[in-house]
């Protein structure tokens, strides 16, 4: 059973969808009305499922819902994994390049906060991980507007400003520390982890956008007496439970795998021109079988017809683990 | 008078055998000074060994005599002073009261001579000697000759005012000096000494041939006032420019062989002497000049012997023609480097707006949202007043070409150049020459086109036209082009065939990305490009690119929706055909083969087909125009939610009253029919009332 608000909030979605899937029959009614408006929709609502319906589009519609976000998460993962497998490591500058890949008028913004995350706010120019970039970008895109909010809170407890002071629970007043004077606050690093945890809590409570779990939350700060900000995104972005609770992204033991995709990726690799035929003039010719060319008119169904398996390639994974450079 | 059998023509040195020092042996009063007897005579000092007078005493005593003159000579040392004193016999004074020979005496000081008052010629060949002293009382003294001795400074000269001739060759003389009484010197031979600069000599108005060969002069000047200087010799020296000898009105005899001049305008005054006719260069650089035979011919008219040897009419022709031809060329590389210039302060100038239309974009980007202001507004238009401060980047110039190119630049914002198989364009403003009519020879020509100062957003735009209108070009450079996103290349797609790509570092951040180079060859993998930035493609790097990017692709097509894929692919087609349609009216044979173009575009690799570039502006444009869209579909679906839920609460609350409105229903028909006969009454009423 849903709660009213999310269940309000599921209802608010559909109508995003449902506005969006409008504009984008308007936008093309040339090509759509050719292609039949139920099967527009029908085709729509799938790739909303699928999660493939963020590819390509503009920003203001990539995070418009919380599934769209996860849904872009998902697609950038699945896109770039062979670069983190890869084994580079890129600058914020070339991270936020791929994103724009998928969605043009990606802000640099939300890059360049993920990037403070990961290199803990300092040295911008610094190289990352494809995992540590992507687990960090996973928690400012989905909860940008919480971290929002967390910063303020952050910095209001810095300054020694405690909005909680009227809520201040006396049950657990046990475990609750003495409020450090002003003078210092400033000598001891970050805030005090319980009294920002409760905070973070109350902040859960009236928060309209997606909050992660506030246990899970609570968990990752069992740790630690204080932390900085990026030292708790940092959390944040480390801890398995709140990746889960996201459905995003793999854990990040499993970030390099995905077989389905490997098996695709040798597909390829084995049409790579040069290895089959020198090119001529008109390459397109060569390709043409084996690339995938528009259907108009067919269901729509992911097109899987026959590719020529190369004797060279049998899909072996040593060969999708050596490094050829 | 001097008989004729004396006279000498040519004046060479080895012609001196029979010919006496006339002027010397005279005993009458020495001769008006005439120029033209004197030449005749020709005191050539032509080798440097120049013991003239001593030869000649030499031959006189082999004719009388058949011993050396020196035997006959005493020198007893004298207990009262360091000086020897020098005895002659009586017979001997009378013999040779004019002359005295002390070569080769091992002197090493001058002695004192004391009684031969009377003396003209004196020899000191060969000695030692260090000083000129003890001689002060030889008043008519008029051939010294100190020739191979140790003298370091000319001095004990002052009282020597008949002095005509003084040989002062192979000492060790650092200055001339100490000449000022000596005013009818005649010859004066200093060659062989260390002397650094012509100076004091400028007195000798009858001075007629100065030897200043084998010395360390390093120029000529301050030859002024020897007005009857014919011969003068500079051989051996480290000369590198002459001056002044334009104002020798007598000159006829240069020898400057064996110096350091290299170029005709270090010895220009030459040109300015009418009376040169004999001139030696050879042993200088400049005698190894191409230009160097008829240059000088050319500017020395007068000439009649050149490094010894006569010039003919045939040279002389020859060096005219040669140097009409050096005019020619001289003019032909003006020209050149004029155009040069004028092509350096336009890219320059290129160069600078290019600077300031990116600090403007910076600033503008700083201030604003990024999203909606990246392209600048206008590109700056640099007026005249902003080429002042060019001369820093200029470097040296001819002011005369710095006046004549000011006007030029100011106009050029863009440069267009084309040079053999290569077209470069340089700012914005040259991608409109792609509209020129090129004639197809120079068009096929072109295989490389290169772009510097140009966004590379703005050459997107003339992209087909650069398909259509240079077919064979196959690579493309790019430099200061603002590529930033790896995004962009997809915009390159669009091509029929690149081979090669260079993107310059400079300009270009994107360069700086690991991860360019592969996505160029997976994006633009239909080209199976040759070269990127000079390095040959390897296979390798092929499958690098697929498989780093492989599934980007899979998921681009077959993972979008199909109207998606239409959609993207449309935009693409309709974007080919906007230029096409555009030039519709000017030759409709293209538009069939470009049907067939953008047909075969669509079949290109369309796994990745999908991923197109849209220049910021498009992009922008269109999200303002959805925008509008947007909202009627927002309001649309409201208006379509209101309605759904009116009619879902009309459902509601018609679920909530119905159970009562039946039973209502219910009972009140119940009632009315309790009683039947009142209400079959009630019936009947109804009916008729109803007629």
């Amino acid at each position: 059973a849903l709660s009213p608000r999310l269940e309000c909030n599921a209802q608010r979605h559909v109508l995003t969808y449902m506005e969006d899937a409008v504009c984008q029959l308007l936008e093309n009614r040339e090509d759509i009305s050719q292609y039949g408006i139920a099967r527009f929709f029908t085709e729509y609502f799938n790739s909303v499922c699928q999660g493939t319906h963020i590819l390509f589009r503009e920003f203001s519609f990539v995070q418009a819902t919380p599934h769209n976000r996860v849904s872009f998460l998902r697609a950038f993962w699945r896109c770039f994994r062979t670069v983190g497998k890869n084994g580079d490591l890129l600058t914020m500058k070339e991270y936020h390049c791929l994103l724009q890949l998928l969605c043009p008028d990606f802000p640099l913004e939300l890059t360049q906060k993920a990037a403070r995350i990961v290199l803990m706010d300092d040295a911008m120019d610094c190289l990352m991980s494809f995992s540590d970039f992507l687990f960090a970008f996973q928690i400012q895109f989905y909860y940008s507007e919480f971290l929002d909010s967390v910063a303020a809170i952050y910095e209001n407890l810095l300054s020694g400003k405690n909005p909680n002071t009227v809520i201040v629970p006396t049950s657990s007043s046990g475990q609750h520390r003495q409020r450090p004077a002003l003078g210092e606050a400033g000598m001891l690093e970050g805030v005090e982890a319980s009294l920002f945890y409760q905070c973070l809590e109350n902040l859960c409570d009236r928060h309209k956008y997606s909050c992660p779990p506030p246990a899970l939350v609570k968990e990752a700060l069992s740790n630690v007496q204080r932390l900085t900000f990026y030292g708790f995104l940092m959390a944040l972005s480390k801890h398995h439970g709140i990746n889960q609770a996201l459905g995003a992204l793999p854990d990040k033991g499993d970030l390099m795998h995905d077989p389905a995709m490997d098996e695709e990726l040798e597909r390829l690799l084995a049409q790579v021109p040069g290895l089959v035929n020198s090119v001529t003039a008109s390459p397109e010719a060569s390709c043409l079988p084996s690339r995938t060319p528009p259907r108009v008119g067919s269901p729509w169904r992911p097109l899987h017809h026959s590719r020529k398996v190369d004797g060279e390639s049998d899909g072996s994974t040593e060969e999708t683990d050596e490094s050829e450079t | 008078m001097i008989p004729g059998k004396y006279r000498s023509v040519s004046g060479r040195a080895a012609n001196n055998v029979n010919c006496g020092l006339h002027l010397v042996i005279q005993t009458s009063p020495l001769p008006e000074k005439n120029k033209v007897r004197f030449k005749k005579v020709e005191f050539k000092l032509n080798k440097d060994t120049s013991s003239f007078p001593g030869r000649l005493l030499q031959h006189d005593l082999e004719r009388n005599y058949s011993s050396r003159q020196g035997d006959h000579i005493n020198l007893v040392s004298s207990s009262l002073s360091s000086f020897p004193i020098l005895q002659r016999s009586s017979e001997e004074k009378i013999l040779y009261s004019d002359r005295l020979s002390l070569e080769r005496q091992k002197l090493t000081v001058c002695p004192i001579i004391n009684g031969e008052d009377h003396l003209r010629l004196l020899n000191f060949q060969h000695n030692f000697i260090t000083r000129i002293q003890n001689i002060s009382n030889l008043q008519k003294l008029i051939s010294l000759d100190l020739y191979d001795n140790q003298i370091e400074e000319i001095s004990g000269l002052s009282t020597l005012r008949c002095l005509r001739v003084l040989l002062l060759g192979k000492n060790r003389i650092k200055k001339i000096s100490n000449l000022e009484n000596l005013k009818s010197l005649d010859v004066l031979d200093l060659h062989g000494n260390q002397i650094t600069k012509i100076e004091n000599i400028n007195h000798l108005c009858e001075l007629r041939v100065l030897n200043l060969a084998r010395n360390f002069l390093s120029h000529v000047d301050n030859l002024n006032g020897l007005d009857s200087l014919t011969e003068l010799n500079l051989r051996h020296n480290q000369i590198t420019f002459v001056r002044d000898v334009d104002n020798l009105p007598c000159l006829q005899h240069l020898f400057l062989s064996f110096n350091n001049i290299s170029s005709f305008d270090s010895v220009s005054c030459l040109a300015d002497s009418s009376s040169l006719s004999d001139i030696t260069f050879d042993g200088n650089p400049i005698a190894q000049e191409s230009w160097y035979k008829h240059t000088v011919l050319q500017n020395m008219m007068q000439l009649r012997q050149l490094d010894m040897k006569r010039i003919t009419e045939e040279e002389r022709r020859m060096a005219s023609v040669l140097a009409k031809k050096e005019e020619e060329k001289k003019r032909e590389s003006h020209k050149q480097s004029l155009l040069k210039e004028k092509k350096r302060l336009t890219i320059n100038n290129v160069a600078r707006q290019w600077d300031l239309q990116q600090q403007r974009v910076a600033n503008i980007a700083t201030n604003e949202d990024r999203k909606d202001s990246d392209s600048p507004q206008d590109p700056c238009q640099i007026d005249g007043s902003t080429l002042s401060a060019f001369p820093e980047e200029t470097g040296p110039l001819d002011s005369g070409l710095n006046n004549a190119l000011q006007g030029l630049s100011v106009v050029d914002t863009y440069l267009v150049e084309v040079d053999g198989d290569t077209l470069s364009l340089y700012g914005s403003g040259a991608l409109e020459s792609l509209d020129r009519n090129w004639s197809v020879q120079t068009a096929g020509m072109i295989t490389t086109v290169s772009f510097t100062f140009i966004e590379f957003d703005e050459i997107v735009q003339v992209l087909p036209k650069l398909k259509i209108k240079f077919p064979n070009s196959l690579h493309l450079k790019f430099k200061e082009t603002n590529l930033v996103m790896l995004q962009q290349f997809n915009a390159l797609a669009q091509l029929r065939r690149i081979d090669q790509l260079t993107i310059d570092p400079q300009g270009n951040p994107v360069v700086n990305f690991t991860l360019w180079k592969y996505y160029v060859l997976f994006r633009l993998s239909h080209f199976s490009m040759q070269k990127i930035n000079g390095t040959e493609v390897t296979q390798n790097d092929m499958i690098m690119a697929e498989r780093l990017f492989g599934i980007l692709a899979h998921v681009a097509s077959s993972e979008l929706p199909q109207y998606r894929l239409i959609s993207i692919l449309g935009d693409a087609r309709k974007k080919q055909f906007r230029y096409l349609l555009e030039s519709k009216g000017k030759k409709p044979g293209i538009i069939n083969e470009e049907n067939n173009d953008s047909k075969r575009l669509v079949g290109e690799n369309t796994n990745r087909a999908t991923l197109n570039y849209t220049t910021r502006d498009f992009y922008n444009e269109k999200l303002e125009e959805i925008k509008e869209k947007k909202k009627f579909c927002k309001t649309y679906i409201e208006d379509l939610v209101k309605e759904a839920t009116e009619i879902n609460m009309k459902n509601e609350a018609l679920q909530k009253l119905w159970p009562q409105m039946f039973i209502e229903l219910v009972r009140d028909a119940v009632i009315e029919i309790r009683n039947k006969n009142s209400y079959m009454k009630l019936c009947l009423q109804q009916i008729t009332d109803q007629k």
